[in-house]
């Protein structure tokens, strides 16, 4: 019995002294933490995925509760989240243009062929530095997936030896445009409904050697289009997305079914 | 003196806690992801080890013998670790911020590090006094981060590499560290 | 019913704690010399890990948010305690072998990890069919490293000696053994198809530690 109480009477001890400890060190050690940074932090994504150009989303909050950053630092944050933000620092909340990531190249490898095999690291920009194209495009996308690695939502992936971003998961933080070296992923915003999925800058006969899939610049759905949307820019199309209407007339009639729906 | 070098020497190389004790894998194969996360890891675990070393020894000699409560000597060193990391962890957030946040949710991850609890109870085993007991703390700390960072600058080579598809991720680190322990097994002759 | 019963498939087959999970790393490597080893080793993280899901379950509703960390270490250290005495007493060879990694199931990542992922958040019973699933897996999988281990190593199993003129390789049942021998296990299994969840690029989350509800870690949601 005596060994029971003893060790208990120890443990209970030793239990307090730490407990007392803690308990000092909590208050010499107190840090004011500002109860708005908390809930800033709470209104974001909590990816940690640096688009915002902080070092993570603990100090963006800090820094758009300083005033340091704006109430839509986060991109492709949530126009709720933004307004629940703003409310909570007593500001505006800014209109929020939601954008979507979309790859500018249909150059699958049913539609291209690969001039040369690579051997290197897996990486699009390791690649790129040798200055060689190894696919038959020199514009189109090398699908060695540097913009996989990079997407903090897993919303972009390599299908046919493209990449193809899942507009479902896409939250437009834009990491992967500013990855691929080549510079052939866009940003459009939620409205535009359809775009061009080429970036070849070539004259049509010369694209039709190296891709099945791209925009040769007839110019059929220039003059498809009645509202006057698409114009031909570099020997490929482009559309503007508030004069588009989503009519789909362009995508029947484009003859390499280059330009798409979204 | 020299025992005390000797102590240092062997634990932090002859018996390396990660390589030859299997003493704190968990965040050695989770942490050695980054480099730099991995060197505030080690200076982190260093801290917590050379001073929880040194009270579990000293309540172990002056509270659990004399009483004969060696069985509480589990419940009592975890608690005194657990409180430890707790002190730490808000000292650092005070005074040193940037380590702080540099090293995250590592921090508390000390506390289920085996190798914290692992060298107070060998230390008792070995029957080593106090400053005896902080010089083990310190040799197994220093043993833990040569051996963490180590592993993390392999394994920034390793990206670059074509590795066959079953042994991406975790098998190919665990390779690394066969390796490792074969080439630490060379220090077993200096103790 | 059905309940407990998928309790202990996950725990042995589709959440295996040290295969798939990758936790517990250090008794599966430290203890496996051979087979009888790592029986006994499973089994007492089985016991431990039962007992105290049942009791932080039972507890669940009790303990205050703020100290829950600390509660479960002490309940489990108690625990362990208790079958540390009791191996010492009745098992004596294997609580020579098992040295001091048996203290060390205080700090298992998997007994925690149940803790703070399931017992605190489900009723007592299907606390303990999770804590015996888990711990039957855990089981399973230090008898497959430690046959392994001691058959390549040893030349025997369980303490049966192989017939014929094996000459065992020394390596197996030293330290760098160990990592070689799990690396292999590990890799077949990606190679048949049973994804670990370790290689699963999770950011700063190698699942080791009971942080995932508490402010320490805020990366759970990216693990889903």
């Amino acid at each position: 019995m005596q060994t029971v109480i003893i060790s208990t009477l120890v443990i209970a001890l030793v239990g307090l002294v730490l407990g007392l400890a803690l308990v000092t060190a909590s208050k010499k050690f107190y840090v004011e933490v500002d109860d708005r940074v908390t809930r800033v932090r709470e209104c974001l994504r909590g990816s940690n995925c640096g688009a915002c150009g902080y070092a993570g989303c603990d100090a963006v909050a800090e820094a758009i509760v300083k005033g340091e950053a704006r109430v839509d630092a986060c991109p492709g944050n949530s126009t709720e989240n933004i307004a629940k933000i703003a409310a909570i620092l007593g500001k505006e909340a800014i209109d929020q243009d939601p954008q979507c990531a979309y790859v500018q190249c249909a150059g699958t490898c049913e539609a291209t062929k690969a001039k040369a095999q690579y051997v290197g690291i897996d990486d699009c920009r390791a690649a790129v530095l040798s200055g060689l194209s190894f696919m038959s495009c020199e514009y189109g996308c090398l699908g060695l997936g540097s913009c996989v690695k990079v997407c903090p939502q897993g919303a972009i992936s390599i299908k046919d030896g493209i990449a193809v971003v899942n507009p479902r998961l896409c939250v437009g933080c834009g990491l992967c445009a500013k990855t691929c070296p080549k510079g052939i992923i866009g940003m459009h915003d939620r409205t535009t409904k359809v775009a061009v999925r080429c970036s070849n800058k070539n004259k049509g006969p010369m694209v039709k050697k190296v891709c099945t899939a791209g925009c040769i610049g007839c110019g059929i759905c220039v003059k498809q289009c009645e509202q006057g949307a698409i114009t031909l820019e570099n020997n490929l199309s482009r559309v503007d997305p508030e004069k588009c209407v989503g009519c789909g007339k362009c995508v029947e009639k484009c003859p390499t079914k280059s330009i798409r729906f979204l | 003196m020299k025992s005390l070098i000797m102590i240092i020497v062997s634990t932090a190389l002859v018996n390396n806690v990660v390589l030859s004790q299997f003493l704190g894998i968990c965040s050695f194969l989770g942490v050695s992801q980054q480099k730099k996360a991995s060197l505030s890891l080690g200076l982190a675990v260093t801290a917590v080890l050379t001073v929880s070393s040194a009270v579990a020894a000293a309540l172990y000699q002056f509270v659990l013998a004399p009483l004969g409560l060696d069985y509480l000597k589990t419940i009592v060193f975890i608690l005194v670790i657990a409180a430890l990391v707790q002190m730490v962890e808000m000292f650092l957030k005070k005074n040193v911020h940037a380590v702080y946040q540099s090293l995250g949710i590592y921090l508390p991850l000390i506390t289920t590090n085996c190798a914290v609890l692992g060298v107070a109870l060998t230390n008792v085993q070995n029957e080593y006094t106090i400053l005896e007991s902080v010089f083990a703390g310190l040799g197994t700390a220093i043993g833990y981060t040569v051996a963490i960072v180590l592993l993390a600058e392999i394994r920034e080579h390793i990206d670059e590499e074509a590795i066959p598809a079953p042994f991406r991720g975790a098998p190919i680190v665990l390779l690394c560290a066969t390796l490792m322990a074969m080439a630490f097994m060379g220090f077993s002759g200096l103790s | 019913m059905k309940a407990y019963w998928e309790r202990i498939y996950n725990g042995v087959v589709k959440e295996n704690p040290a295969f798939i999970l990758m936790l517990g790393m250090c008794p599966t490597l430290a203890v496996t010399t051979s087979a009888i080893n790592g029986l006994g080793m499973g089994l007492s993280s089985l016991v431990v890990l039962a007992i105290s899901n049942v009791v932080i379950s039972l507890l669940r509703k009790v303990i205050p948010d703020e100290v829950r960390l600390p509660a479960y270490i002490v309940i489990v250290a108690s625990f362990v305690t208790v079958v540390e005495l009791l191996m010492e007493a009745y098992m004596e060879s294997l609580y020579a072998a098992l040295g001091i990694y048996i203290p060390l199931i205080v700090v298992n990542c998997i007994i925690l990890g149940r803790a703070e992922a399931y017992a605190s958040k489900n009723p007592p019973l299907l606390s303990l069919f999770d804590g015996l699933g888990m711990g039957l897996g855990f089981t399973v999988a230090l008898v497959i490293v430690g046959s392994i281990r001691e058959l390549l190593g040893a030349g025997s199993i369980f303490g049966i000696a192989l017939p014929g003129n094996f000459e065992p390789i020394a390596f197996f049942v030293r330290a760098p053994g160990a990592f070689l021998v799990l690396a292999i296990v590990v890799a077949i299994m990606n190679a048949v198809g049973i994804k670990s969840r370790a290689n699963k690029v999770v950011e700063g989350c190698d699942g080791c530690c009971a942080n995932c509800a508490s402010s320490g870690c805020d990366k759970k949601e990216a693990e889903v």
